[in-house]
């Protein structure tokens, strides 16, 4: 029964937001890694930003991993849209230096892990 | 686009058919501007009561726009007595504006707000509330769609102009995605902010603070810290202690719109 | 269920009170076993009740509440505020539903036009004397005749008055520091009086006047010398009785409730803590049929504004020339550690009287992992009692005193060593015709007892039967010997110990256990149960290099008899003499600042939650210990809550089942008999309610108690009292 329940939401009909299949879905992201790639350069001049070319596009590397195992089309679909809007901020120096910095979370102390520096600390 | 003008037209034609029986038989809402205040005196001073007429214009309203637009209109109710809710499929936020707007006898031309609404217990956990006016009938409607966090519901930038930055808002509050809107982007929150901040799961205090950091010359974000403690009020009233002996007013009221039965 | 008139009660009324005392009690009483049940139709419901129920609590049955001011169901049915009147069918008038029986085939409309005409009505008349000072009232946000006047009242006003010159206007009284009285509130629900009369036993409160003249007090102006009388403020049902300490200080709606446990005394009464912004501002009592019923005494009530005085909020060092010097965590730590690698398994453990479960086992465990053993408790019992459960828990239940017949108390007050075990025995005295008897100090238990001498050669006479006593024990259905724990300490404590208890085993009758030992502290069955040594003598005999206090501030613990090159170390809460002789404090945290375990007098394991944090530097006790076992470089094996545990449950599973009694079988545990009964005077601590108001680092940090002492002193010296 709960299988049968599983596979019918799984062939539900869903109304799509851009894509329609996986490998358009997968083009989408794949043109906005390259945008942001190509786009890397001129972020690094045009912000002043203590990082270099290489960096960055380590950093944009990273931020793509982490949603490496989205399979859903839609929400890779928005996870685009959202990137897009990002790109967009950040090629029109709508951004400031410092929303561009805060990818790195530099001024983060990393969070105490073990018992004693977590009771020194204060924190459970 | 072109389908969806054939729809509506095809729903204008079919109201219209229906409508010209109607303007004689069912009174329209044009009516409410002959309304006299036939109320009986109410005696609790602080409650205010509906006007019958307004209710029964808005009923009979809600009742013709049902059977105009069989398709889209799932529901038809009446809130606080006097405020006509129209509660739609996604599907018809288009032609179901454009018919409001454009249909001689309602012409709400004015969208005075859209509002989002979060329940995430429900399938379709956001509600899309939109507000009208007709300033021509002196009438306000509601009319309310749903979806989810992934279904995209179409813009109504094209019906009205107004449409722009509510939905944008919308977008930026709640992460409903806007289908053909022609410029979706954020419009209340920072640059580089993650999350919608009117989502029932998003926590009143947020997730990162900013300050200004001297060394680094720049704002920074951190995790949020709270120095203080986060005071919250327990606001439940305590006179519900006696639930036997609330009488409330039903929030909401179902217009039934299914047609009589007709004789053969 | 109805109770029986109150005839104990009344003739304990000290005849000279000149005024009258409001006390209606029920008329009808229940007749004797009539399993026959009647129907009853409540709002044309069904419903089958004994007969003797009255209307109010049948409705209750099926789950309507009927309003009401002055109907309490601990306390006698008094109907003097007519709140509750319904409609009945055929009855002319409404009846008043507290204290009506049923009577077969009723029909009961308790929402009926006529209900809610009769309501309105009497909340007009209420309201009518009652002043419109909401805003400033402490009560406001909790208050009956608010939330009752939101539901049943009138909306609109016929109060015409607007010179106000009708009102009623009552001067307030003084009855203490711990009880504000705005008496112009006052709805005459007579409440307080019968609480006062009836569960605490102190006649001092009555009415005087009638009609609009009447007015709750206690006529002359006295104290009301109680241990419960914060309970009163809660009984209350408008803001004429109100916490002073409180007093305007937080609205209901902005306060945390926090349910805990209290630890002042041995019975760990259940209790909500209110919080806000990381401060205690009150101790509400939570109801527990078990322990405490719904009351709580006023120490565990008041005491906690002693949770912000006196506070260690940093660990301290004692510097070469003698005086204590805050410093880091880490410096602390490091300097403890070298003193406890230096003194190897020369390292002896004193628990307090406020330590929890989880800081003593881990204390235990830091010890062990040093090669010692020797932890002790402050409270000395004998050394037989190790292990042996039945020997210093109370083995009846509280909840069961109430139904025994005869109870025999040896050196001990309970009154105020445990206040609430002391309401259950009056309970049974005044409902049950529980008779009491007394070896000790002669003492006012607030019911009369048989005093039968304080010298400990009168138990041998009881052991051995001489004594008229014994008769009355062995005839008796349910007895209960209750021995203070402070007569266990005593040179002859063992003797005694092993005599009353295979006595009262033999007087064991279908289950009912008899021997009971009342503790005075909380830690001390928790640390019984997992192996802490009764009484530190042996342990500071035994000359350790490095002795460590965790909360021990006794008087048993002082400079004098620790050697003098001995390192100290303190842990706990508050700034006492345990912290004035060490030589190195690591600041714990108190009772409402940290999840722990405690096992109350019975034997029952509870466990307090946080409500705040802990201040300053404060950490929670056990990870302390367990932060000081990883400098030594012998990390204990538990880094959570739920770890430690886990290690409580393997060494004594029962301490981990929270709200749950664990008894022990009475009849396994057999203590030899050594020495004997000395033949001298039986003496308590706490003789009188000024003994009993600081006992511990807590309460002698509070101004409250402070004050209360005071106030009792003030009223001794009164001539008039």
């Amino acid at each position: 029964m709960a299988s049968r329940e599983a596979v019918r939401k799984s062939l539900q009909q869903v109304r799509p937001i851009l894509s329609v299949d996986h490998n358009e879905a997968r083009r989408r992201v794949l043109n906005l890694y390259r945008a942001w790639y190509r786009q890397i350069p001129y972020v690094v001049m045009d912000y002043d930003i203590p990082k270099n070319i290489e960096q960055c596009r380590a950093k944009l590397r990273e931020q793509f991993l982490k949603n490496k195992n989205v399979t859903d089309i839609r929400v890779s679909d928005m996870l685009v849209i959202k990137g897009q809007m990002e790109l967009k901020e950040t090629v029109e120096i709508w951004k400031q230096k410092g929303h561009i910095m805060r990818y790195w979370k530099e001024s983060e102390e990393p969070k105490p892990t073990d018992f004693l520096s977590k009771f020194i600390a204060g924190q459970n | 686009m072109a389908l969806f003008l054939k729809t509506l037209s095809a729903s204008l034609r079919n109201g219209l058919c229906n409508g010209n029986g109607a303007v004689r038989t069912s009174p329209m809402i044009s009516k409410m501007l002959s309304t006299e205040a036939t109320t009986t005196e109410e005696k609790r001073p602080t409650v205010r009561k509906p006007n019958a007429a307004t209710r029964s214009a808005l009923t009979d309203f809600g009742r013709y726009v049902a059977e105009c637009l069989p398709k889209y209109v799932q529901k038809v109710q009446l809130t606080s007595g006097d405020e006509l809710e129209v509660l739609i499929c996604p599907e018809g936020v288009v032609p179901v504006m454009q018919f409001l707007k454009d249909h001689h006898n309602s012409q709400f031309a004015n969208l005075t707000d859209i509002a989002g609404m979060d329940v995430p217990s429900r399938k379709y956990r956001f509600e899309i509330i939109y507000n009208i006016l007709s300033l021509r009938y002196n009438s306000r409607i509601r009319v309310k769609t749903y979806t989810d966090e992934l279904t995209p519901i179409d813009s109504c930038f094209e019906v009205f102009k107004a449409a722009n930055w509510y939905e944008r808002e919308i977008w930026d509050m709640y992460g409903v995605f806007f289908a053909n809107h022609p410029d979706l982007r954020r419009i209340l929150t920072d640059y580089g902010f993650e999350g919608h901040p009117q989502r029932r799961d998003f926590p009143l205090s947020g997730y990162v603070e900013l300050r200004y950091d001297d060394e680094k010359k720049r704002v920074v974000c951190e995790p949020l810290e709270l120095a203080q403690e986060f005071r919250k009020f327990d606001l439940s009233a305590p006179w519900e202690q006696f639930p036997n002996f609330k009488y409330a007013n039903p929030a909401t009221e179902h217009i039934d719109t299914s047609k009589p039965e007709e004789k053969k | 269920m109805l109770r029986t008139p109150l005839t104990r009660t009344l003739s304990l009324g000290a005849p000279s009170r000149v005024f009258a005392v409001v006390r209606t009690s029920a008329s009808a009483s229940t007749p004797a076993k009539a399993p026959e049940k009647i129907e009853v139709f409540v709002d044309d419901q069904s419903v089958f009740v004994d007969p003797g129920t009255t209307v109010l609590q049948a409705a209750a049955q099926i789950g309507v509440e009927i309003p009401r001011f002055c109907y309490h169901e601990r306390l006698a049915v008094a109907g003097n505020c007519r709140m509750c009147l319904v409609e009945v069918e055929k009855s002319p008038k409404p009846v008043a539903a507290c204290a009506m029986p049923v009577m077969k085939g009723w029909r009961i409309k308790t929402n009926s036009d006529m209900t809610r005409k009769a309501r309105e009505g009497v909340m007009e008349f209420l309201l009518m004397n009652h002043p419109l000072d909401c805003p400033i009232c402490d009560q406001g946000g909790e208050c009956d005749l608010q939330d009752q006047a939101m539901a049943f009242g009138s909306d609109r006003s016929r109060f015409t008055d607007i010179n106000y010159t009708g009102k009623r206007a009552v001067e307030d009284k003084d009855i203490g520091p711990l009880v504000k009285t705005i008496m112009t509130r006052c709805i005459h629900c007579t409440r307080c009086i019968r609480f006062a009369s009836e569960i605490a036993g102190v006649d001092d409160f009555g009415t005087t006047g009638r009609g609009n003249d009447m007015q709750v007090g206690t006529y002359v102006e006295k104290m009301l010398l109680s241990e419960l009388s914060g309970n009163i403020i809660d009984l209350c049902p408008v803001g004429a009785l109100t916490n002073k300490p409180y007093s305007f200080v937080a609205r209901p709606w902005e306060i945390r409730r926090i349910d805990s446990i209290d630890v002042l005394d041995a019975i760990g009464s259940n209790i909500s803590v209110s919080t806000r912004t990381g401060e205690v501002l009150r101790i509400l009592p939570r109801e527990n049929e078990d322990i405490n019923e719904e009351w709580l005494a006023d120490k565990s009530r008041f005491a906690c504004d002693g949770l912000k005085r006196q506070r260690l909020i940093a660990p301290m060092l004692r510097m070469p020339n003698g005086e204590l010097q805050p410093v880091e965590w880490e410096s602390v730590l490091i300097a403890v550690a070298k003193n406890l690698q230096k003194a190897g398994s020369s390292v002896a453990g004193i628990a307090g009287s406020l330590a929890d479960v989880e800081s003593m086992i881990a204390l235990k465990d830091v010890l062990e992992t040093l090669g010692s053993k020797a932890v002790a408790t402050e409270t000395k019992l004998p050394k037989q009692t190790l292990g042996k459960r039945s020997t210093y828990i109370m083995n009846t239940p509280i909840a069961d005193i109430e139904e025994s017949d005869f109870v025999l108390l040896i050196g001990t007050n309970p009154r105020y060593e445990a206040p609430l075990l002391n309401t259950r025995i009056r309970k049974g005295y005044v409902h049950n015709e529980t008779d009491v008897a007394l070896i000790g100090s002669q003492v006012d238990l607030s019911y009369k007892y048989d005093y039968i001498g304080d010298d400990a050669s009168v138990i041998n006479e009881v052991v051995s039967g001489r004594h008229p006593v014994s008769k009355r024990l062995s005839s008796a259905k349910k007895p209960v010997i209750i021995v203070g724990s402070d007569q266990l300490a005593r040179p002859d404590g063992a003797a005694i110990l092993s005599s009353l208890h295979s006595y009262a085993n033999k007087l064991e009758k279908d289950g009912w256990k008899v021997f009971n030992v009342l503790q005075r502290n909380a830690s001390q069955v928790g640390a019984m149960d997992i192996g802490y040594q009764p009484g530190a003598e042996e342990v500071l005999a035994s000359k350790p290099k490095v002795l460590f206090l965790l909360g021990a501030d006794g008087p048993s613990i002082s400079r004098d008899n620790i050697p003098k090159d001995c390192f100290v170390i303190y842990q706990g809460h508050h700034g006492d003499a345990g912290a004035a002789i060490a030589d190195a404090i690591l600041p714990g945290a108190a009772y409402t600042e940290k999840q722990a375990t405690y096992v109350n007098a019975e034997g029952r394991a509870q466990q307090t939650l946080v409500a705040v944090t802990p201040p300053g530097l404060a950490r929670e006790d056990w990870k302390i210990l367990r932060a000081l076992s990883e400098v030594l470089g012998k990390p204990l094996k538990y880094d959570n809550l739920d770890e430690i545990r886990a290690r409580i449950e393997k060494i004594a599973p029962h301490l981990t089942n929270y709200g749950k009694r664990d008894g022990s079988d009475t009849s396994k545990d057999k203590i030899e008999a050594s020495g004997h009964i000395q033949s001298s005077k039986i003496d308590i601590k706490q003789k009188h309610l000024i003994d009993y108001f600081m006992t511990d680092p807590i309460s002698r940090s509070s101004p409250t108690m402070a004050k209360c002492i005071a106030a009792v002193k003030k009223q001794e010296a009164n001539p008039y009292k």
